[in-house]
C-alpha cells in the first residue's frame, strides 16, 4: 500500500509550500502531488519614505514601517498571504501608474523569483529521503514557471505526461482548464480539453487504476460549485448562488476512463470528494490566504483506494 | 490594495452588492415569520416590547461585528465549525456545529410547519370559504403534524432545487413579502379602531365560523384570563431585559447567511459585510416599531396582547377550551380584516406568504453543508454526501427529514408535553454561537500571525482587538440568555416548571432533547474517531497544524 499526499491551489504561499515539503513526514505519506496555482495574485508595492521607513497597504490598511525588525516581519506577513513583497519608490509608483505594463514585468520578475527558491526548499528538505514531489502548475501560472520546475531535480513537472508513480500506479497531470472570466493563462475550449486528455489517457496501460491529477474538477460533481458571477465579475445575489464550473470534457473523461483516483483543485470553496462511477474524486480546496494548507491524504493498493481523508494542516 | 498590483487570477471577482446582503440577512431575521411568531408568544412579560426590540438590537450589533470580522480573518471557510476547530481544536467545534446546524434543525421543522399553517394555509382557506377546514388546520395534533410534512416536502424540493434558483426565488419573495406588508402596515396606520372591530368580527365569522358580535369582548376576556400583559413601552430595565430571551427567536439571526460571502480583500470588504447585517437589523427593528405603533393606534395594544394569549394558552394546553378566535391571530389577516373586498385580502394574504416562501427553504441548506462538511471530514460515512444523477443529496436529506418526521410527531402530537421545548431550537443555536464568541475573543492571541495578516488587524479599541471587545459583548450577551433559559433566575426563583421560557432545567423534555442531540454528536465524533484509528487514520493529526519549521 502507498500513501499519497495531495494539496493544490497554494498561490503563492511561503507557509503553505514549506507545510506542504513537511507533510510527507508528517503524514507519513510516500508520495507528494501537487495540483496547480502554484502562483499568487498580487504584488504589495514597499513604498520608501526616506531611511529605514516604509509605507504599505495591506488589505486596505496603511502600516508605516521604521527599522529593520518591522520591514522583515511585514515581508514576513505578506508573503504569508501568498502576495510578493516589491520595494519600490514614490517615483517608481507614478511611473507605474503611468505604464501598467511594466508591473506585468515586475509581477513575472516576483513570482519567478519565488518559485525558484521554493525549488531551492524542496531539494533541501526532501534531500536524502527519496521523496518526489509532482507537480503541473495550473491555470493562473504562468509558462515561465515551468521552466523553472525542469530544472529541479526533486520537483518533476508532470504536465501533460504519463508518469509512472513509485507505487506503480500511472499518473496523467494537466494544469489547462476551460474557459473562466479571467482569461487566464492556461485555458482553452472543452473540444480541446478532451483533445488534450485524449492524448493522455491513450497512453494508458492501466487505465482503472490509473490517477488523474487535473487541476480543474469535473462538471456537475460538487466539488466545482463556485459564486455565480454577473458580466462585471461580482458575485451575484450576495454569493448565495453557487453554480457548476467544472469542465464538461474531464467529466467524460472521467467517466470513460474510470481511473481509480482524480484528483483537482481550482475551486477553493469546492472541498469534497465524491464518486464518478468507480472513481475517487477529490478537491481538497484551499485556504491559502489564511496559512493553512488543506490537502488529501490517500491510501492506495494496487486496484482500490484503500482509505482516504481531507486534512486541515 | 490598488487594483495595479493585482493580477487577472481565477476568483479575483468583485465585492458583492450591500444591498443583495441586506436582502438575505433582512429574511433571514424574518419580521412576519420569526417576529409575528415570537412576538405573539412574548404576552405574559412586564417589559415594553419597543424598549426591548431596541435594546436587543443593540447587543446583536456585537454579534454583527464578531461574525464580519471572522468572516474577515477566515473567508469561505465553513463558518462556525472551522473557526471553532481552528481555534480550539479538537471536538468541541464538532459537537457544538453539527448540533446546532443539523439536529437542531430537527426541532424548527415543526416549527416552521406551524408558522406554514398559521401565515399561510389557514388565513387562505378561511379567505376561499372553506371555514371548516380553516379551523381544522389551526388545531392540535394531526394539522400541526400535516403542515410539518408539507414544510418538508417544500424543504426537499428547495434542496432539489438547488441554490441558485431558490436565491432567486427568496429575491422576489423580497419585493412581493415587502409590498405585501406595507399594505399591512398603511392599513394598520390608516385604519380606526372601530373600522378594526367591525372588520374583525364581521371577517372573522365569514373565515372561520365565529361569532359575529361579541367576538373582540370573548377574545378579551379570555386573553385576560390567560395572564396577557406585556406593554408597549416601559417597565424597568431588568423586566425588559427578561423578554430578551424571548425575543431573540426572532432577531439572533442576522448572521444566518453571511458565511457564504465571498473573500474579503480588505477593510472596504469587512464594512460591506458589516453593513448588509446592519442595515438588516436597523430595519427590522425600525419596521417592529412602527409595527407596534401601527398595531396600538387600530387594532389596539392591549387587544393584540389578549387575542395572542387567548391562542398561546389553549395552543400550550393550559386550558381546553377553544379560545373565541380558534386560529392564531395573525397580525397580517387581522389588517386584511379592515378591507372587507375580499380579493383585496386574499392579495395581501397572498403576498404576505411569500415571507414564509422565501425563507423557509433555508430550513436544511445550512445542514446540507454541515452533514457535507462531517462527511469530507471522514465522521460520517462516505455515502452521506453522495449525490444522485439529478445532483440531489439524497442520503443527506433523509438524514434531515427522517428524524425531522419524528420530531414533528412528538411535537405535534405533544408527546410527553413536547411542544414545551420550542425555544430550546434557539438554545442550541446560541450555544454554538457562544462557542464561536470564545473562539473570536482569543483569535488574536490563540492565531496570531492569522489575525495579525488579516483585514480587521488594525481595528481595535483602547489597544485590544475589536473582535475580542465584540466577542466579550456579544458573548456576555448569550452568556445571559443561557442562564435565563436554563436556570430563569429572577422571576421563577423556586424553579417552578416550565419556567419563563418553557426550557428551564425543570423541563426535562428540553433536558433530555439537548442531552440527546449533544450526546449524540459527541458520540459521532468520538465513534468514528476511533474508527478511523482503526483504519489507520489518526484524526487528530488529519487537523493539527503542520509545522512551518
Amino acid at each position: 500500500m502507498t500513501t499519497i499526499f495531495f494539496a493544490t491551489d497554494v498561490h503563492g504561499s511561503d507557509i503553505c509550500w514549506t507545510k506542504f515539503l513537511n507533510a510527507g513526514k508528517f503524514y507519513g505519506a510516500d508520495q507528494l502531488i501537487l495540483g496547480g496555482d502554484m502562483t499568487g495574485k498580487a504584488v504589495v508595492p514597499f513604498i520608501h519614505q526616506g531611511g529605514q521607513n516604509y509605507r504599505v497597504t495591506l488589505l486596505e490598511q496603511v502600516f508605516d514601517i521604521t527599522n529593520e525588525d518591522e520591514l522583515a516581519d511585514m515581508r514576513k506577513k505578506v508573503r504569508s498571504r501568498g502576495y510578493y513583497p516589491y520595494l519600490t519608490n514614490p517615483d517608481e509608483i507614478q511611473e507605474l501608474e503611468k505604464d501598467p505594463a511594466k508591473v506585468s514585468k515586475i509581477f513575472l520578475q516576483e513570482v519567478l523569483k519565488v518559485v525558484q527558491q521554493w525549488m531551492e526548499l524542496a531539494e533541501k528538505k526532501l534531500a536524502g529521503t527519496g521523496m518526489k514531489v509532482y507537480c503541473c502548475p495550473g491555470n493562473d501560472d504562468m509558462d515561465e514557471v515551468d521552466d523553472i520546475i525542469r530544472e529541479s531535480r526533486t520537483v518533476v513537472l508532470a504536465e501533460g505526461e504519463v508518469t509512472l508513480l513509485a507505487s506503480g500506479h500511472e499518473m496523467i497531470a494537466s494544469g489547462w482548464s476551460n474557459r473562466t472570466p479571467w482569461n487566464t493563462h492556461r485555458e482553452e475550449d472543452e473540444d480541446q480539453l478532451a483533445v488534450r486528455y485524449e492524448a493522455m489517457t491513450s497512453r494508458l496501460k492501466s487505465p482503472q487504476t490509473a490517477i488523474f491529477n487535473i487541476h480543474v474538477p469535473p462538471y456537475k460533481s460538487g466539488l466545482d460549485e463556485a459564486p455565480e458571477l454577473d458580466k462585471d465579475l461580482r458575485p451575484v445575489l450576495a454569493g448565495n448562488s453557487m453554480i457548476p464550473v467544472g469542465s464538461t470534457a474531464l467529466r467524460k473523461s472521467i467517466e470513460k476512463v474510470q481511473p481509480l483516483l482524480s484528483l483537482h483543485g481550482h475551486i477553493h470553496e469546492g472541498r469534497g470528494s465524491t464518486r464518478i462511477g468507480k472513481t475517487l474524486v477529490i478537491n481538497p480546496g484551499s485556504m491559502y490566504e489564511q496559512g493553512t494548507l488543506l490537502g488529501a491524504i490517500i491510501k492506495l493498493g494496487k486496484n482500490k483506494v484503500e482509505n482516504y481523508v481531507l486534512t486541515t494542516g | 490594495m490598488s487594483d495595479l498590483f493585482v493580477r487577472k487570477a481565477t476568483g479575483m471577482v468583485r465585492s458583492w452588492s450591500v444591498f443583495d446582503a441586506f436582502i438575505y440577512a433582512f429574511f433571514s431575521i424574518n419580521f412576519v415569520t420569526l417576529g409575528f411568531y415570537a412576538f405573539s408568544q412574548m404576552y405574559y412579560f412586564g417589559g415594553g416590547m419597543i424598549n426591548a426590540l431596541i435594546i436587543s438590537a443593540i447587543f446583536l450589533v456585537f454579534e454583527i461585528i464578531v461574525y464580519s470580522s471572522l468572516i474577515a480573518v477566515m473567508p469561505r471557510s465553513g463558518g462556525d465549525y472551522v473557526w471553532q476547530t481552528r481555534v480550539f481544536g479538537g471536538g468541541l467545534g464538532f459537537i457544538l456545529s453539527i448540533t446546532g446546524w443539523w439536529f437542531t434543525l430537527w426541532l424548527w421543522t415543526p416549527v416552521y410547519g406551524d408558522m406554514l399553517r398559521q401565515v399561510v394555509i389557514v388565513p387562505l382557506l378561511g379567505a376561499f370559504g372553506m371555514s371548516g377546514q380553516a379551523v381544522w388546520f389551526a388545531g392540535t395534533g394531526t394539522p400541526l403534524f400535516v403542515s410539518s410534512i408539507l414544510a418538508l416536502v417544500f424543504v426537499s424540493v428547495v434542496i432539489m432545487l438547488g441554490m441558485k434558483t431558490y436565491a432567486r426565488i427568496q429575491k422576489f419573495s423580497f419585493y412581493a413579502g415587502v409590498v405585501g406588508l406595507a399594505i399591512v402596515i398603511i392599513l394598520l396606520l390608516t385604519g380606526t379602531p372601530e373600522a378594526f372591530k367591525a372588520g374583525f368580527e364581521a371577517n372573522s365569522a365569514a373565515y372561520f365560523g365565529t361569532q359575529s358580535s361579541g367576538l373582540v369582548d370573548a377574545t378579551a376576556e379570555a386573553g385576560i384570563a390567560a395572564g396577557a400583559a406585556t406593554p408597549l413601552t416601559g417597565g424597568s430595565l431588568g423586566l425588559v431585559m427578561v423578554t430578551l430571551p424571548w425575543l431573540v427567536f426572532f432577531n439572533l439571526w442576522p448572521n444566518w447567511g453571511a458565511t457564504l460571502y465571498g473573500e474579503v480583500r480588505g477593510a472596504t470588504d469587512y464594512k460591506r459585510n458589516f453593513a448588509g447585517m446592519a442595515w438588516a437589523l436597523g430595519a427590522v427593528t425600525v419596521l417592529g416599531i412602527v409595527f407596534f405603533l401601527a398595531v396600538s393606534k387600530t387594532i389596539g395594544w392591549d387587544f393584540y396582547q389578549q387575542a395572542n394569549g387567548a391562542w398561546w394558552n389553549y395552543y400550550w394546553g393550559y386550558t381546553t377550551e377553544v379560545p373565541p378566535l380558534p386560529v392564531w391571530p395573525n397580525p397580517a389577516m387581522l389588517a386584511a380584516f379592515l378591507t372587507n373586498n375580499r380579493l383585496v385580502q386574499i392579495v395581501i394574504l397572498v403576498l404576505m406568504s411569500f415571507w414564509w416562501f422565501g425563507w423557509a427553504g433555508t430550513l436544511f441548506l445550512s445542514s446540507t453543508r454541515v452533514v457535507f462538511a462531517a462527511a469530507f471530514d471522514r465522521y460520517l460515512p462516505e455515502k452521506v454526501a453522495e449525490l444522485n444523477k439529478n445532483g440531489t443529496p439524497v442520503n443527506a436529506m433523509l438524514l434531515m427529514v427522517i428524524p425531522a418526521v419524528v420530531v414533528s410527531y412528538m411535537y405535534a402530537y405533544n408527546v410527553g408535553g413536547f411542544i414545551s421545548v420550542t425555544l430550546a431550537a434557539t438554545q442550541a443555536i446560541a450555544i454554538m454561537y457562544f462557542g464561536t464568541s470564545i473562539a473570536a475573543i482569543v483569535l488574536p492571541y490563540k492565531k496570531k500571525d492569522l489575525y495579525e495578516a488579516s483585514p480587521i488587524a488594525k481595528m481595535k479599541v483602547a489597544g485590544i482587538p475589536l473582535i475580542t471587545v465584540a466577542g466579550l459583548i456579544f458573548g456576555g450577551f448569550l452568556l445571559f440568555l443561557l442562564v435565563e433559559w436554563f436556570f430563569d433566575p429572577w422571576l421563577n426563583t423556586g424553579g417552578e416548571a416550565p419556567g419563563l421560557y418553557g426550557i428551564s432545567l425543570m423541563n426535562t423534555n428540553s433536558v433530555v432533547f439537548l442531552l440527546a442531540t449533544y450526546g449524540l454528536a459527541a458520540a459521532l465524533y468520538y465513534g468514528f474517531k476511533s474508527k478511523r484509528k482503526s483504519e489507520g487514520i489518526d484524526m487528530d493529526k488529519v487537523q493539527a497544524e503542520i509545522p512551518v519549521e
